[in-house]
Order: C-alpha cells, then structure tokens, then sequence
C-alpha cells in the first residue's frame, strides 16, 4: 500500500539512481540498469536482484508503479508516480544545496551549472 | 562484447535456476523480469563480459539475503502479530506468578498451623501460673535436623527461660524488634533465621545460653509463631514461641517453583511458536495474476 509521504531521508543510491531513469519517461529494468550505471545516472552498479528489491519497496512506497506496457519479449516497464516525482525533485534540490554549499567552500571547482 | 549463444543459454539456464532461492513472494512478482533482465544483459555488446559476472554474483547474494531478511520481517514482524504475542506472554507470565505464589502462600501459611495451636496452649498454661520448666517438657530437639515443632518461653528482655529446642547447644531469640511488636499486638508470625548471640541481650548473662554472643547463621530457617504471656496479676510473663523448621517446606516451594518456571517456559515456547506458525500461515502471499 502505497504511503502518501515524501521520503525525507536522502535517498539511496539505488533508489535515487531508478527515480532519476524513470524522470525520462517509462522504461523496463534492464533499461534502468545501463541508465544507473552510466556516469549521468549516478554510476551505480544494479545488478537484477538489487534492482527488483528497489522496485518492489518503491512501488509500496507509492514512488514507482508498473505502466502496464510490455513488449514482445514481456518485458514490463515501470514510470514514476506523482509521489516519486515529488520525492525526486526534493532530493535534486538537496543534492543541489550540497554542490552549491562546496563551491562556496572552494570543495569544487566554480563554472557550469550545479 | 556479448557472450556466445551457447553460455548464454547455459548462463541463463543457470540464473533461472538460482532464481528459486528468493522468496516466493518476491520471486512470483519479480523472477521473469529478472529473467529478463539478466538476458538482455548478456546480449547487451557494451558491457564487458568480465565485468557482468562478478557483478550479477554479488548482485545475487547481497539481494538474496536482503529479500529473505524482509520476508522475514514482513512475515514474523508484523506489529499485530508483535502485539498479540506480547499480550499472551504477559497473560502467561501472569499466570505462572499466580501458579507460583498461591501455592507458595497456602504452605507458608500451612507451616504455621501446629505452632499456633501450641503457642496457645503453652501461654494458657503460663497464664494459669504454671512455670516455664513445667510448662515446657524438655526434649533437646535439634533446630537445624529436626522438623518436631517446638516451644520456646523467653522472660520479659527475650532471654530463653526453657526451651524443647537447641542450636549447637544454645537456645537463640528472635531479633529484640520482633519482641517489641509482640509487645504491642501480642503475636507475631514470622520465618526467622536464628543467629546465635544475635539478641539484644546477648551481654546479658542467660541460665540456657551462658550468655554466649556468637554471630553465626546456621541457613535454617523457621517457621515461628511468638505470642505474649500476660500474667494474672498484671505482670508481664514473657513471650512463648512456637517453631517449625521450614526445610520441608522450602523443599516443597522449591518444587512448586520449578514446576511454575516449567510452566512458564512451557506457556511461552507455546506462544512463540503458535506466533511464528500463525505469522507463516498469513504471511503476505504472491498474488496468483502475477504468476
């Protein structure tokens, strides 16, 4: 059953690294996979079994659900919900604050946008 | 580069095999799609094959465990099936006390019922005049071996003036505060613990115990009933105490105490596993339409 509130806690890499793949649009888990693991994605290493795991407790947790497509060969492709829209763009914002606050410390280098 | 078809099938076989080792639940929504997932990263050209390998092993041991751990959780977890566990395991515990203690108290009390009778008569003859050594057949019952009940008459101060029982060849007394509240209500039911030499007077030289004052504990224990002699001329005549030594009753309060702890452990490991079935029996279940 779905929980009508926003994690507040940061997000996992695993779970941060699906909600920002599915911010593109529907997608099945092998998809989420090469998108996580790609430098854009967060570089994380989802093997299937990490990956179900997440997908599972987002989807309990109201952040993800299945879109109801599949194609030929019966993949099933998940999308994000309103709530893990939400959850996403609290966490970039965080993320956000955290660059932001290195730059002004001299941690990274200044240029480009956070 | 992407693996041969040949150990790509082998490779496949093998995962959907290892497959069943997750939980049914988790393994009835999600199998297929792992399934999946892991075949089309085996034909995926851009991953390095040397990378995949290590990669779905850890994958599939750290996930392995994680989803067995919140199957557990979700199945013997529940705060419902918490809560009602907790409920019957104070109910039994409750239950166990009761099983203990009642008992416990009916002999306690029970060990007093031959002393108070002799307590009663012993001052009635007091009263009537006759003196502590008439009064008090002198039997040299040893307080530590014997279970006889036995009398006790001390004078006003708490010393022994006759006595049916010894300890190592002295008549011990009660503490001087037991005297003093026999003094105020006339009788007192006590278990007392006969320290030789332990009484107030333990200066104070006593025809029975030459005014020894030896501080020892014998770890006997006895069942004593102490009531006031009141004279009829106004005077007062002293304390008589009746006394049982307690070890048979302790032994039968050691019994009931085992049999109450068995009880106990018994009441509990029910509870534990009735819990634990009837947390597997209404575990959350695979929904079939995803089979």
């Amino acid at each position: 059953m779905a929980t009508a509130t926003v994690p507040t806690a940061p997000l996992s890499p695993a779970v941060f690294a699906i909600l920002l793949s599915l911010a593109e649009g529907e997608k099945h888990g092998y998809l989420i996979m090469k998108d996580a693991l790609s430098p854009q994605g967060g570089g994380v290493r989802l093997g299937p079994g990490t990956l179900y795991g997440s997908i599972d407790r987002m989807m309990r947790d109201g952040l993800v659900e299945e879109s109801g497509l599949s194609d030929d060969e019966r993949r099933r492709y998940y999308r994000l919900t309103q709530l893990g829209q939400t959850a996403l763009t609290t966490e970039l914002a965080r993320l956000d604050a955290a660059v932001t606050s290195a730059r002004t410390l001299g941690l990274l280098p200044h240029g480009g946008q956070s | 580069m992407s693996f041969p078809a040949r150990s790509t099938s082998r490779f496949e076989s093998f995962y959907a095999r290892a497959l069943r080792l997750y939980p049914e639940r988790f393994r009835y929504s999600h199998a297929e799609s792992m399934r999946q997932a892991f075949r089309d990263a085996l034909r995926d050209d851009s991953l390095p094959q040397r990378q995949l390998i290590p990669l779905i092993l850890r994958d599939f041991f750290t996930s392995i465990l994680k989803e067995h751990l919140t199957m557990l959780r979700d199945t013997f977890a529940r705060p419902a099936l918490i809560f009602n566990a907790l409920i019957l395991c104070v109910l039994a515990t409750g239950l166990a006390l009761a099983l203990y203690s009642i008992p416990q108290q009916v002999l306690r009390q029970g060990a007093n019922d031959p002393q108070i009778a002799m307590a009663d008569d012993l001052v009635a003859k007091l009263e009537q005049g006759i003196t502590p050594s008439q009064a008090v057949p002198a039997a040299g019952l040893d307080m530590a071996r014997s279970l006889t009940p036995f009398v006790i008459v001390y004078d006003d101060q708490g010393r022994p003036l006759a006595s049916q029982a010894e300890l190592n060849g002295q008549t011990p007394a009660p503490p001087q505060g037991v005297f003093d509240y026999v003094r105020q209500h006339g009788e007192e039911r006590v278990s007392w613990q006969p320290i030789l030499g332990a009484t107030s007077n333990r200066d104070e030289k006593s025809p029975l115990n030459g005014g020894m004052a030896l501080q020892h504990s014998h770890g006997i224990r006895i069942a004593a009933v102490i009531q006031r002699v009141q004279l009829a001329n106004g005077n007062p005549g002293g304390f008589v105490l009746a006394g049982r030594n307690m070890r048979e009753v302790e032994d039968r309060e050691q019994q009931v105490r085992q049999m109450a702890g068995l009880t106990w452990i018994g009441m509990l490991s029910v509870i534990l596993l009735g819990s634990a079935a009837f947390g597997w029996y209404t575990r959350p279940r695979p929904v079939l339409a995803t089979i």
